[in-house]
């Protein structure tokens, strides 16, 4: 379990976290969302105890990471950007590691069998490619059995085959009652892994809730109705009880089905010339709600909430 | 498909759940798994594999030997008759550490590499998840360091000894290793490559950037100890004895040579200590209120 309470990191005048509280239980996939620059991994560095908090404090297991006598046994992490000499082998790697915090060497092969790197153990980690080298960070993260697993962006790098087993690996440890947090900049890839949602934009909790309520909250669906006689439509819906935005000149319409909606229409005499079901996907409800706080913007794209 | 990326999947047909992620108890306060907690020893052992599995210890150590004790032999083959005929106005004992002016670079380059190695690679950041206990990280770094340093200027001495004065004996100018001061230079040598790597691992803890902290080591060491000869009256002069360099170095010689006054080599040695554990002392606080 990590429990995060008021975290907050300023480096200078810029707040890289802001006030973050939040807990990540064990025995379900956590997803830590944000875009680029929200603070993710500046809060798993103070996870991990390799940055100071300005305020606050977040422990792991109820202790902060620092006072765990064998912290690689209590939590395992795979950082976002690499963390080690390309000069060394992936086996000579694991094999300091290990010796660190007295893990038996039977882990090493153990683990590099299990994220597949057992062929290439013995090359320098210099020539891997970015898909080899999660692989490696993987199988660093679980090299101590760990209760505790984070994960910084996990599947950087991997090809499609490796994204899909970073999922299955991740919920497989949530299963086994561990405590996972991913972390990722893209929706999509959460929505497939994560029971659970905390958001961050600009080093500030957006949202902290099950995939299922994200799910209901944000990813909303309409049907948009184009009639020559708006403003009749409009207000015919409105009298039947539906939830009606008109946004130019289109009516967006919530609560009932394209069908029903078509045939009050009909019933009514109105013309209708478009009747459709618009869904805006998850990825679309996370771009809305983070489209304030989004670090480096592209000014050149449409705005960020269009729907498809 | 291929049979590596077949066994990358972790639900392999047969394998079950992957055998290698038992399901252990998962208590929320069991901190750590069955296993006695580790403790300097294993950090030590983890510090140990990471010195030997880097290249650049092996050419670290090789150039030190080959500098070390190589230019001493060459420079005593070189200079025993013009020695032995007291053209050079220096003593020959002066000559049996010659090699020591190049193989300390060396010293300090390796020192300095196995912290800013790490800053370089983004490594630390791994070695302080593994290990929190910073201070614990620096005293196991500074353990093989110096034990590998001490051990590797006494080896490089002692063949530099008996390389360098098989050509002064020639000439009738050799020294017995019974003869005053040459035991003490020899292990002199590993005392001082040794406090040496130390002063470059401060020095790298504290700059973090292999080049810049490489720079400083050596102008402090060689050019403002050098410099620092030509500073003017006493103050000068003691200014010059007490830099680390030259505090350090006489104990590594078995006679000092002209030109430069420097204190007597276990006084020197010990001013020497004396700087390394301040500097020491800093690098570690600083390191240990950084964010890594």
């Amino acid at each position: 379990m990590i429990v995060a309470r008021g975290l907050t990191k300023t480096y200078g005048p810029k707040t890289a976290v802001d006030h973050l509280s939040f807990t990540v239980e064990p025995g379900r996939v956590t997803g830590f969302l944000g875009p680029n620059g929200a603070g993710k991994s500046t809060t798993m560095r103070m996870i991990l105890g390799l940055d100071r908090p300005t305020s606050g404090s977040v422990t792991v297991n109820g202790r902060s990471y620092a006072a765990s006598p064998a912290p690689l046994r209590e939590v395992g992490a795979l950082l976002e950007a690499r963390a080690l000499h390309p000069g060394r082998s992936a086996r000579d790697h694991l094999r300091w590691l290990a010796a660190s915090n007295g893990i038996p060497r039977t882990r090493i092969d153990a683990v590099l069998d299990l994220v597949g790197l057992e062929a290439v153990a013995d090359q320098r980690v210099g020539r891997f490619s970015l898909g080899m080298g999660q692989r490696l960070g993987i199988a660093v993260a679980l090299l101590g059995e760990p209760p505790v697993v984070v994960l910084d962006e996990p599947v950087n790098g991997l090809d499609p085959e490796g994204i899909r087993w970073v999922r299955t690996l991740a919920r497989e440890l949530a299963g086994q009652g561990r405590t996972v947090l991913v972390s990722s900049h893209l929706m999509s890839e959460m929505a497939l892994t994560a029971d659970h949602l905390i958001v961050v934009g600009r080093g500030r909790m957006l949202a902290d809730c099950s995939m299922a309520d994200f799910i209901t909250d944000h990813a909303s669906s309409y049907v948009r109705v184009r009639s020559p006689r708006m403003g009749d439509a409009e207000a015919l819906l409105r009298d039947n009880g539906l939830d009606v935005d008109r946004v130019d000149d289109e009516l967006r319409v919530r609560g009932r089905n394209a069908a029903e909606i078509g045939e009050l229409l009909g019933g009514a005499g109105l013309y209708v010339h478009e009747l459709s079901l618009v869904q805006s996907s998850l990825e679309d409800a996370f771009m809305t709600l983070t489209a304030d706080s989004v670090e480096y913007a592209t000014h050149s794209t449409e705005t960020a909430g269009a729907v498809r | 498909m291929s049979t590596t990326t077949a066994s990358a999947a972790p639900a392999r047909p047969g394998a079950g759940s992957s055998p290698t992620l038992d399901v252990v108890s998962l208590d929320p306060n069991r901190h750590v798994p069955g296993v006695r907690r580790p403790g300097f020893l294993q950090v030590l052992h983890a510090e140990w594999v990471k010195f030997w599995t880097v290249r650049s210890t092996r050419w670290s150590l090789g150039l030190l030997f080959l500098l070390g004790a190589g230019l001493t032999t060459l420079v005593c083959w070189a200079a025993a008759a013009d020695l032995a005929a007291g053209d050079t106005g220096e003593v020959p004992a002066a000559f049996l550490t010659w090699g020591l002016l190049f193989s300390q670079l060396t010293a300090l380059a390796l020192g300095t590499l196995v912290v800013t190695n790490e800053y370089g690679t983004g490594m630390i950041r791994a070695t302080v998840t593994a290990v929190p206990r910073r201070g614990r990280v620096v005293a196991a770094k500074a353990v093989v360091l110096a034990g590998v340093l001490f051990v590797a200027g006494v080896v490089t001495a002692v063949a530099g000894y008996f390389g360098g004065n098989w050509f002064l004996e020639r000439e009738g100018v050799g020294m017995a290793l019974s003869d005053d001061g040459v035991m003490r230079a020899l292990l002199g040598n590993g005392l001082y490559l040794a406090g040496l790597g130390l002063f470059a691992l401060a020095t790298g803890l504290l700059i973090r950037h292999t080049a810049a902290a490489v720079t400083v080591g050596m102008a402090l060491v060689l050019v403002v100890g050098n410099v620092a000869y030509a500073l003017p009256g006493t103050w000068g002069e003691w200014v010059a004895k007490l830099l680390p360099g030259n505090a350090g170095g006489s104990v590594a010689q078995v006679a000092p040579f002209n030109g430069g006054a420097v204190l007597a080599p276990w006084t020197g040695f010990g001013v020497f200590v004396a700087e390394v554990a301040a500097l020491m002392l800093v690098a570690v606080l600083v390191f240990r209120r950084r964010d890594a």
